[in-house]
């Protein structure tokens, strides 16, 4: 079975001769650092890429072809290029949209935002927006995709630049701003993010008419979820954000005949089956360490209507655990996620600069090893984690119901 | 009801809405009557906040419902705070915040302080990316009854670890209640870098405070 036809029997829903597994996305690639460690730990150093940064903000790298069949990736990536993007001082840069990212540690965070001191809907078309039809942004991506597609079995994913309806409005007018507009300014909201969409809009028009043909799914990233409640109230997410991106799907889905991969960390479960009606199909990353986030019962909910990439946890999983508690982990998703298709194996965001070299190979064999279909892992699991989950734990899953205010009373 | 007693629900009601002109406004027609600003804000200012951080942990208010829920009770202390002062009220507690160094989140911070302050507590924020040296400074400085250490990342959460160390070679350790928290952090983790309290949320950093003081 090649490997567009196991996705393709995966993302239908059929069991393929084993669980596909990814990496190397914007969003779930491998830092610099732990792929330099990883190339010291495996020997190897014809291992190449350590330099070729893939998000500067993140400080991934690109890996290296090598080291995407050594762990057998199902999935090779095309990415739109960055543009424009100015050193303004040793430890920050500012990116196309005029966000200045400041370093620390390890990666960078954001520093500035150009909309924070907007007043009116005109300071928001004035502002110096990139230009989605400049040329630069898809240059060489058709004769890559193209020869990867003639030449190769790879899944191919259209990458977007990062960005977001919600998640490029706090970045580029601030969190505290744009959570207040939420609140209170609702049409300056309504202005940043409309804006955002015809930009996505037409920059998704010019990328898919050059890696439309080849290409079988677009991946999309926008943070909702936060780690134990969403950042956003579901009412405010299906007034401002769902009816945007609902129809930016649509509009995908009529420049290409592509499968649609939406971002979101954190938990999300009370916007799950919103999720499913604005169009997408493959839910990332499923972040288990966020409250929630429990795989038996997303299967259990979901099934047959949504697909779930991702769910090996880079936030306490990966760093934290012993290559044999990593083995149990992945022997864990894919027993929960994986029957009847539907689940794509990766790790939940770049496996960061704190990630143990040896659990980065314990995940990716186990992968190969615990992920042949008929899943059969009845002996590995422990009992607690081969039950189904409880009506009890799938009601947990419900948005909680919403309160009254309380009256007054003195705090004396 | 008199007056007084109707603006006082109406400062609560506009409060938690997020109504920040009209708090402001109903302020100043308080103070304009002559009202006590302690109640004004033991009545009405401090249990709206508490309200806020209440909808907030049963999930019906979210990030946007509590930081325009602060703006707005800031409007209102702007107008307080010199009339406080004049007063012999004391805040709740003192309490020192910062965002640990190799960190420039302040999200999470922001939202802790405010519902510290909502509480009527002093708080001193050191910003984000803050030197070990800066808690100790502010230590010495401003004697709080506790020090919040806020970290976003799993690669950054390890540096609670000097700056409690830097705190209990200066001596101050046993001086100060330490909480640590941020989206990465467990209960376990701060057990493990030996701080003295976790909180999963900011409403829930209030009443672990509260409890650790000792006052309700």
């Amino acid at each position: 079975m090649n490997r567009r036809e196991r996705y393709k029997r995966i993302t239908n829903f059929q069991e393929a001769d084993r669980v596909p597994v990814d990496m190397g996305s914007h969003v779930a690639s491998i830092h610099r650092f732990s792929y330099v460690a990883l190339k010291e730990y495996l020997n190897d150093p014809d291992l190449k890429n350590q330099d070729k940064v893939l998000d500067r903000m993140v400080q991934n790298v690109v890996p290296d072809e090598k080291l995407l069949q050594r762990y057998n990736i199902d999935f090779r990536w095309i990415a739109p290029h960055w543009l424009d993007v100015v050193d303004v001082r040793d430890d920050i840069y500012r990116d196309m949209w005029g966000i200045e990212w400041q370093y620390m540690l390890d990666a960078y965070s954001v520093y500035s935002s150009p909309l924070s001191e907007a007043k009116t809907i005109a300071d928001i078309e004035n502002h110096d927006w990139p230009d989605p039809d400049d040329p630069r942004l898809v240059t060489g991506l058709k004769e890559r995709a193209r020869w990867l597609y003639e030449n190769t079995d790879y899944v191919l994913v259209g990458d977007s630049i990062k960005g977001g309806i919600l998640t490029k409005a706090l970045q580029i007018r601030g969190y505290e701003q744009t959570f207040a507009d939420l609140a209170n300014n609702i049409e300056m909201a309504e202005a940043l993010m409309d804006k955002l969409l015809d930009l996505y809009k037409a920059f998704w028009s010019n990328f898919l008419s050059a890696v439309g043909p080849y290409i079988q799914t677009v991946y999309f990233t926008d943070d909702i979820g936060g780690q134990s409640s969403m950042m956003i109230s579901p009412d405010t997410f299906r007034q401002m954000v769902k009816p945007r991106l609902a129809s930016l799907i649509d509009h995908i889905k009529s420049c290409a005949d592509v499968k649609f991969m939406y971002h979101t960390d954190g938990t999300v479960t009370p916007v799950i089956e919103d999720i499913i009606e604005m169009g997408v199909d493959i839910l990332n990353p499923i972040q288990t360490s966020a409250l929630g986030m429990d795989t038996s019962v997303l299967k259990e909910l979901y099934h047959g209507r949504l697909c779930f990439h991702g769910a090996i946890d880079v936030q306490q999983m990966l760093p934290f655990s012993t290559t044999e508690e990593v083995r149990y982990d992945v022997a864990k998703r894919i027993y929960d996620l994986a029957p009847g298709g539907g689940y794509i194996l990766a790790p939940c965001h770049n496996i960061g600069s704190d990630v143990p070299p040896e659990n980065v190979e314990a995940m990716y064999e186990a992968a190969q090893e615990y992920g042949r279909y008929p899943i059969a892992l009845d002996d590995i699991l422990r009992l607690e984690d081969r039950q189904k989950p409880t009506a009890e734990q799938i009601a947990a899953q419900a948005a909680p119901p919403k309160l009254e205010r309380r009256p007054r009373r003195s705090r004396r | 009801m008199s007056r007084e007693d109707d603006l006082l629900d109406e400062l609560y009601d506009y409060t938690i809405d997020g109504e920040r002109e009209k708090v402001v406004a109903l302020t100043k027609e308080g103070l304009d009557l002559e009202m006590d600003p302690l109640v004004i804000l033991f009545d009405s200012l401090i249990p709206a906040l508490e309200e806020v951080g209440r909808l907030f942990e049963e999930g019906t208010f979210f990030v946007p419902e509590m930081l325009v829920a602060a703006k707005a009770m800031q409007g209102a202390m702007d107008q307080l705070r010199p009339l406080l002062a004049q007063t012999d009220a004391k805040p709740t507690g003192t309490f020192v915040m910062g965002t640990v160094k190799g960190d420039i989140h302040d999200i999470g911070k922001n939202l802790c302080n405010i519902m510290l302050e909502g509480a009527g507590f002093e708080v001193i924020d050191l910003g984000v990316n803050a030197p070990e040296q800066a808690f100790v400074d502010a230590v010495k400085e401003y004697k709080p009854d506790a020090v919040g250490m806020s970290a976003f990342l799993t690669t950054t959460m390890p540096m609670f670890i000097p700056a409690i160390e830097a705190l209990k070679e200066a001596g101050l350790r046993d001086d100060v209640i330490i909480f640590v928290g941020g989206a990465p952090v467990t209960q376990e983790y701060c057990d493990k870098v030996g701080a003295d309290g976790y909180a999963p949320n900011a409403s829930a950093l209030v009443r672990a405070v509260k409890e650790k003081m000792g006052v309700t």
